[in-house]
């Protein structure tokens, strides 16, 4: 029959083989065989001339299925993985639900006070908080006049929704992703496992797992997006943290044990307050990717800007879509240019 | 098989002599399922019947048009619900497009779908008005579309007019289709209620078996204003049935006008699509597969749309 018969048969798995049928729904391949043979009858009868070496297929499965009933085809491994999470799903949904249902209740209560709060409340509180960050008078000149060019062309409204979701997901990060990164910085092991994970969550496309995801919590829940944007936002403060610590002057921890700290005092007396920059530098990186989320957050249903922007890309409304695109690059330049100068500051305190 | 094989390395070889008078055709994959059915039957045809060298080119329904109004290409745009495409009537009239036919006969169902296990359960669920009675059954929620849909003004008008909210329900909107159609998934494994917007043949549809919702009649100038967000006063009225075209670049049907009306004659009955969108779903096939088996199963339909000609060169095929 198929090309692989002759070492199911050397094997002596000729029997195992037999109980299934080989058969599948049939190619496009095999269509067009028959429609080029002039009969499937005929063609069916014709003796078959044996395959040339060069066209000799990757023993994949669903070549063997082919020769061997008894092998999954690829489609067979596929619906077997989908049976395996549709089974363990409820298990995973008691532990992981109630973990993560304070991150949909911080981001639906975020983004109801965000929203509450009256603009000529809001503006001036944000202009506070640059100048108190920053101490720098052209950036608050760049977040006093970008927040009113916003509010000017009606986007006030969808920025600050966007801008309640980055605070809330950001302070998720941090709060995680700085102990994992001392941690890692602490342990070889810990490193060595850390990073393959850290690549992955960069690469490994969102709707992979959040499809997923929609199984074991609503749809309707906040945090789904909350999760996306973590997820991918969280690498950078783990990365820059873990380095800044394994940056820390090896001297300079060598006069603290000198000075008979213990670990817990050098960690927070010397090796973050040293480590600061490249913290902060995480953080800024941080908070860079979860605005690059924004868009793919809205596909889940998270509101502010992202939702616009698929709105210009479902209804080629071109306008829509660059005017909204241009105030995420906006809330983008004016985070980053906060993060900075007050990073620019942490550094100036060092000297 | 392995003659199978043989005969399928030798078959693929066969088709490269054929294309003599037909040329290059591009043709749409729409990214659902009945489209793609669709779109491989057809290229199936023009390819093995009229020795065409056909791209398919994936795409959906407004970046298609977009496209052909700007570029020309694809030629041939098939699966085109009207009432999701707001640039067809311009195109139509400026003469850009010429509308072949029904691609699917009965046209696309949409409205408000229920779980066929709840209105088994509660059979008043039926009708809007046992809908509104009962929102706790239906967790209180209505999944409308994703913005950018043209079923999104139409769903929040029929909400404001039936007071969706004023009876208890939450009308929640969806930011893709992905999360829609995974909603539905999900509610069915955890056999957990579900109301919202669908349509239909989809293969979701054709996996999960739902209940259309009556939502009394249809009057097509209060479903023109629902659709129209500038239009402010939201009335009732249910879905009419959505026709679903192929259209074709006039300079296409100019060039190629035995193409264009093979194109015309390719239509399939709900209960055809239903049948092979169930069949793909029943064998997790992929479209492909799904269109061979629609062409060796019926090869009495499809005989009927292609020429005399492309009969003679799939004569093989036509039992």
């Amino acid at each position: 029959m198929a090309i692989y018969d002759g070492i199911f048969k050397t094997l002596g798995l000729s029997d195992w083989c037999a109980t299934e049928d080989t058969g599948g729904p049939m190619t496009m391949a095999e269509l067009l065989a028959q429609a080029n043979n002039g009969g499937g009858e005929a063609a069916a009868d014709a003796p078959a001339p044996a395959t040339p070496l060069l066209e000799t297929p990757f023993p994949s499965l669903d070549t063997l299925h082919k020769s061997c009933g008894s092998i999954p085809r690829t489609r067979d491994m596929t619906s077997a993985v989908e049976e395996g999470f549709l089974n363990v799903k409820d298990g995973l949904k008691v532990v992981l639900d109630p973990l993560t249902q304070p991150l949909s209740w911080l981001l639906d209560w975020s983004l109801s006070a965000f929203q509450a709060t009256p603009w000529f409340i809001m503006i001036p509180l944000l202009m506070l908080l640059t100048y108190y960050a920053s101490r720098s008078w052209s950036v608050l000149a760049l977040v006093t006049g970008s927040f009113v060019f916003m509010a000017f062309i009606d986007h006030y409204n969808y920025a600050i929704q966007t801008l309640s979701i980055i605070f809330v997901c950001t302070i998720f990060c941090v709060a995680l992703g700085v102990p994992i990164g001392i941690a890692m910085s602490k342990s070889n092991t810990m490193q060595r496992i850390t990073i393959p994970i850290l690549d992955m969550l960069q690469t490994l496309p969102t709707f992979v797992y959040l499809i997923p995801l929609i199984f074991l919590f609503s749809v309707t829940e906040s945090k789904l997006y909350g999760i996306a944007i973590i997820l991918y936002a969280i690498v950078p403060v783990i990365r820059l943290t873990d380095l800044g610590i394994r940056l820390v002057d090896k001297d300079v921890i060598e006069a603290a044990d000198a000075f008979g700290m213990n670990s817990w005092q050098k960690l927070t007396g010397v090796q973050i307050p040293l480590a600061l920059p490249n913290i902060m530098a995480g953080i800024n990186q941080t908070i860079m990717m979860s605005l690059a989320m924004v868009v793919i957050a809205s596909l889940v249903s998270a509101p502010g800007l992202g939702v616009l922007v698929l709105r210009g890309i479902n209804n080629l409304e071109l306008g829509v879509g660059l005017v909204s695109g241009f105030c995420i690059v906006l809330l983008a330049v004016l985070l980053d240019r906060s993060t900075k100068a007050a990073l620019g500051r942490i550094n100036a305190s060092e000297k | 098989m392995k003659k199978l094989l043989v005969a399928a390395t030798l078959g693929l070889a066969a088709p490269a002599a054929a294309y003599a008078d037909c040329g290059e055709v591009s043709i749409t994959e729409m990214n659902w399922a009945s489209a793609a059915v669709v779109t491989n039957v057809s290229k199936f045809l023009m390819e093995q019947g009229y020795g065409c060298d056909v791209t398919v080119v994936p795409s959906s329904t407004v970046p298609s048009l977009a496209s052909v109004s700007e570029t020309g290409k694809p030629d041939i745009v098939t699966e085109l619900w009207i009432n999701g495409a707001p640039s067809y009537n311009a195109l139509q009239e400026a003469g850009t497009i010429v509308t072949l036919g029904d691609v699917l006969s009965d046209g696309g169902v949409e409205g408000w779908w229920i779980p066929t296990y709840l209105v088994e359960a509660h059979p008043e669920l039926a009708t809007v008005e046992g809908v509104l009675a009962n929102p706790e059954l239906l967790d209180s929620r209505f999944h409308n579309c994703p913005d950018g849909w043209g079923c999104k003004n139409i769903n929040a008008a029929l909400a404001e007019a039936f007071d969706l909210e004023g009876n208890g329900f939450e009308v929640f909107q969806h930011g893709s289709g992905e999360t829609m159609a995974t909603s539905i998934a999900a509610a069915f494994e955890n056999q957990e209620p579900w109301i919202g917007y669908y349509w239909a043949p989809t293969s979701v549809l054709g996996k999960y078996p739902m209940t259309l919702v009556d939502l009394g009649p249809h009057d097509p100038e209060v479903h023109a204003c629902n659709a129209d967000p500038e239009c402010e006063t939201a009335g009732k009225s249910s879905y009419p049935v959505g026709p679903v075209k192929t259209v074709v670049t006039t300079t296409f049907q100019e060039e190629n006008p035995d193409i264009a009306a093979m194109m015309a004659n390719v239509s399939f009955t709900n209960a055809q699509m239903g049948e092979v969108l169930a069949w793909q779903e029943a064998n997790n096939a992929s479209a492909e597969e799904a269109a061979v088996h629609f062409l060796s199963n019926n090869s009495d339909v499809w005989s009927g749309w292609i020429s005399e000609e492309a009969k003679g060169k799939l004569a093989a095929l036509i039992k």
